[in-house]
C-alpha cells in the first residue's frame, strides 16, 4: 500500500515536472522569438505563405474531379484539411526541435541535454515551439468544417471528440517516425537520405489517402512507414467510414510506434559518441 | 546514494575503445570501402582507475588526445565505457539517472549551455526548473555567485554580447546554482585573457572552500592546475602515468627524475605554447606559469593552494592508494 503510494506520488511529481518544463521551454522560446521582432511577426507570414501553397497544391489536385477512388469532394477536403492540421500540430509543437537532433548528434551539441535532469528528448521536443504555426491550427479546422458540410455530415460532439482525440494520437505517430529517422544519426553519421525518403513518403501520403495503396506500397505506407494511416484514419472516423479494424490497426500503429520511438532513443542515447573536445 | 566516506568518483580498470572507419584515401579508396570496410580500434582510455574523495580539488593534465575529456565525458554519463567499473556520487553515470544529474554539473569550454539570445538570467531560471531550485535558495546562491564574479550589470544582457571571459562566469555560475556535490571543468579557462583566467581560479577556489565542492578540473593551462589543485592526475596515452601531489609531479620534473613523466610534461607544453596561462609566459617552459618566481614552482602555499586547507591533499589520501608514487 505504502510502496503503491510512493510509485503514485513519484508518478505525479514526474508528471508536475513534465508540465513545468514544458511550461517554461515554451515562455523560453516565445522569450527568444521576441528579442528579434522580424523574426517573430515573419514567422506568421512565412507559415501562413505555406499554408496557402499547399491549400492551392490541392485544389490543383482535386479541384477538378467529383470523386476520387470512391472518395467524393467532401470527404477529400476532410483528408486534406487533417492533413493540414497534423502538419501545424508538428509545425507548432515538435517539428523545429526535432529537426536539429541529427545535427545536435554529429558536433556533440547534445553533451549539455543529456547531462541535464529530465528527459533530453523532452527538451529537445518543447524547445522550439513556433507560434508562427499557431494560424494553420484555426485554418485548417475551417477546411474541415467545410468539407464535412460538403459531404453532409452530421457532426455530433461524440464524433468530433472521437476525431480530435485519433488525431491528436496521429500527431504523436507523426513524431514518432520524425524522431526514430532523427534518432539514425547515433548509428550512421551520414543518415540524410533517409529524411529525404521521409519527405517524399509524406510529400505522397499526404495527397493520397492511405486506402489507395494495394500490394506493396500498402503493407510499406500502413505498417513499415506509416504514413498512410496518418491523415486517413481520423478523415474516415469524421466520415463515418472508418470500420473497426481500421481504428484497432491505427491504435496498435501508434502503440508500437511510440514504443519504439522511445526505445530507440535511449538505445541510441547509450551509443552516443560526442564529438568533439 | 554515497556516504561522506564514499569516494565521490570512483573508477576500476575503466576503459574506453572507439571504432573508427579507416578510409584508404582518394574515389578508388571511397567505392572499396562501400563494399569492404575496414576498422581501426583506438584505446582512449585503458584500464584506469580513479578515487576521488569528497571535498577533493584535483586537477586532470596531459597532452592533447590523451584521453582526458573522454574520462571526463564517461564521468558524466555523456558516453558509455567499454569495460571496468565507474560510478559517481554512487551512481552509475551512463545509466543517466536524474538522482545524478541533480547533483553533479558540468562545464565544458568548449560548449555552451547558455541560449544566446537570451540573457543569462533566462538560462538562470530555466536551470531553475529543470533542478527545482526553490525560489530562496536559487536567489541566495545567485546572488551570492554575481558577487563572487562582480558580474551583477551582466546578468540581464544578451549572451551573445558578453565577451568570452564574462561567458564563461555565467557558464559556472549557471552550472553551480544547483549546488552540486561534484564539478566536473573541461578547459574551463580556455582562450580567457589573463585576468579571466585569474578570477575564473579564484571563483573555483572559493567555491571548492567554502561549499565543499568536489572539482575534477582539466586544462591545458599548468598555471590553473598549480593554483588550484593540490593534487593532480597525469594522463597519457589513455594511461594513467602519475597520481599524486601537484608539487611532487613538477619537482620530479624539475629534477629530470623521471624521463617518462618528463617527456609527458614537455609534450602538453610543446601542445600549448601558452599553456602557461600568462601570455607573457609563452614558451617559457621553464617557469612553468609563474612569472614571478619560477622557484616557486610546486610549492602550494606559493602557488595558492593553502585556500584549500579544508580538503588538503596528503600522501595517507585513501583515495590515492599510490601515495603521488611516479608509476
Amino acid at each position: 500500500m505504502t510502496m503503491g503510494r510512493t510509485t503514485m506520488g513519484k508518478i505525479l511529481w514526474n508528471l508536475r515536472f513534465t508540465a513545468k518544463m514544458i511550461h517554461m521551454l515554451v515562455k523560453m522560446k516565445l522569450t527568444r522569438m521576441m528579442a528579434f521582432r522580424l523574426s517573430f511577426f515573419g514567422g506568421f507570414f512565412a507559415d501562413g505563405a505555406f499554408f496557402v501553397t499547399q491549400v492551392l497544391a490541392f485544389q490543383a489536385i482535386y479541384g477538378h474531379a467529383d470523386e476520387i477512388g470512391g472518395w467524393g469532394r467532401g470527404q477529400t477536403l476532410i483528408f486534406v484539411g487533417t492533413f493540414s492540421m497534423l502538419n501545424g500540430i508538428n509545425m507548432l509543437v515538435y517539428f523545429f526541435g526535432v529537426i536539429r537532433i541529427p545535427r545536435l548528434i554529429r558536433e556533440g551539441g547534445l553533451d549539455v541535454y543529456i547531462t541535464k535532469p529530465g528527459s533530453a528528448l523532452l527538451r529537445l521536443t518543447f524547445e522550439s515551439v513556433d507560434p508562427g504555426c499557431a494560424p494553420l491550427l484555426p485554418l485548417s479546422a475551417g477546411i474541415i468544417a467545410y468539407g464535412a458540410r460538403v459531404a453532409g455530415i452530421h457532426v455530433t460532439p461524440g464524433l468530433a471528440a472521437g476525431y480530435v482525440a485519433l488525431t491528436l494520437l496521429m500527431a504523436l505517430l507523426y513524431y514518432d517516425m520524425e524522431v526514430i529517422l532523427r534518432t539514425l544519426p547515433f548509428f550512421f553519421i551520414g543518415a540524410s537520405a533517409v529524411e529525404r525518403i521521409e519527405g517524399e513518403a509524406l510529400t505522397l501520403n499526404f495527397r493520397i489517402p492511405g486506402v489507395f495503396y494495394k500490394g506493396a506500397f500498402k503493407v510499406i505506407f500502413m505498417f513499415i512507414l506509416p504514413y498512410g494511416v496518418m491523415a486517413t484514419t481520423p478523415a474516415r472516423m469524421l466520415t463515418r467510414t472508418l470500420e473497426p479494424s481500421g481504428l484497432i490497426h491505427a491504435l496498435a500503429v501508434v502503440v508500437v510506434f511510440t514504443w519504439f520511438a522511445l526505445w530507440f532513443w535511449r538505445f541510441g542515447l547509450r551509443h552516443y559518441k560526442s564529438a568533439g573536445g | 546514494m554515497s556516504d561522506n566516506h564514499s569516494p565521490v568518483v570512483h573508477t576500476r580498470a575503466l576503459t574506453k575503445t572507439y571504432r573508427r572507419f579507416d578510409k584508404q584515401p582518394g574515389l578508388m579508396g571511397g567505392v572499396k570501402s562501400l563494399f569492404n570496410r575496414k576498422y581501426i580500434y583506438r584505446t582512449a582510455v585503458s584500464s584506469f582507475d580513479l578515487d576521488i574523495a569528497p571535498g577533493e580539488f584535483v586537477g586532470l593534465i596531459g597532452p592533447n588526445g590523451a584521453g582526458k575529456t573522454t574520462l571526463v565525458k564517461m564521468l558524466t554519463g555523456i558516453i558509455a565505457p567499454t569495460s571496468g567499473e565507474i560510478s559517481v556520487l554512487g551512481f552509475i553515470p551512463n545509466k543517466l539517472e536524474d538522482g545524478l544529474k541533480r547533483r553533479c554539473a558540468v562545464v565544458m569550454g568548449q560548449k555552451s549551455q547558455l541560449f544566446f539570445e537570451l540573457t543569462a538570467e533566462d538560462t538562470f531560471r530555466l536551470f531553475q526548473s529543470l533542478y527545482s531550485i526553490p525560489e530562496a535558495e536559487y536567489r541566495r546562491s545567485l546572488d551570492m555567485f554575481v558577487e563572487m564574479f562582480g558580474v551583477g550589470h551582466l546578468t540581464r544582457a544578451q549572451v551573445r554580447t558578453l565577451s568570452l571571459g564574462e561567458r564563461m562566469k555565467m557558464e559556472l555560475i549557471a552550472a553551480l546554482l544547483h549546488n552540486p556535490g561534484v564539478l566536473f571543468l573541461d578547459e574551463p579557462t580556455i582562450g580567457l585573457d589573463a585576468v579571466a583566467q585569474r578570477q575564473t581560479r579564484q571563483f573555483l577556489q572559493d567555491v571548492n572552500r567554502e561549499r565543499g565542492t568536489t572539482i575534477l578540473l582539466t586544462s591545458h593551462y599548468m598555471e590553473d592546475i598549480l593554483k588550484l589543485c593540490p593534487r593532480v592526475v597525469l594522463i597519457n596515452d589513455g594511461r594513467k602515468r602519475f597520481d599524486g601531489p601537484t608539487d611532487r609531479l613538477f619537482e620530479s620534473y624539475k629534477a629530470g627524475m623521471d624521463e617518462d613523466i618528463g617527456s609527458v610534461v614537455e609534450r602538453i607544453y610543446s601542445d600549448n605554447p601558452d599553456s602557461s596561462g600568462n601570455s607573457s609566459n609563452s614558451g617559457n617552459q621553464g617557469n612553468l606559469g609563474n612569472s614571478d618566481n619560477s622557484s616557486n614552482l610546486g610549492n602550494p602555499d606559493d602557488s595558492g593552494n593553502s585556500g584549500n586547507s579544508g580538503n588538503p591533499y596528503n600522501q595517507d589520501n585513501p583515495y590515492n592508494p599510490e601515495g603521488g608514487r611516479l608509476p
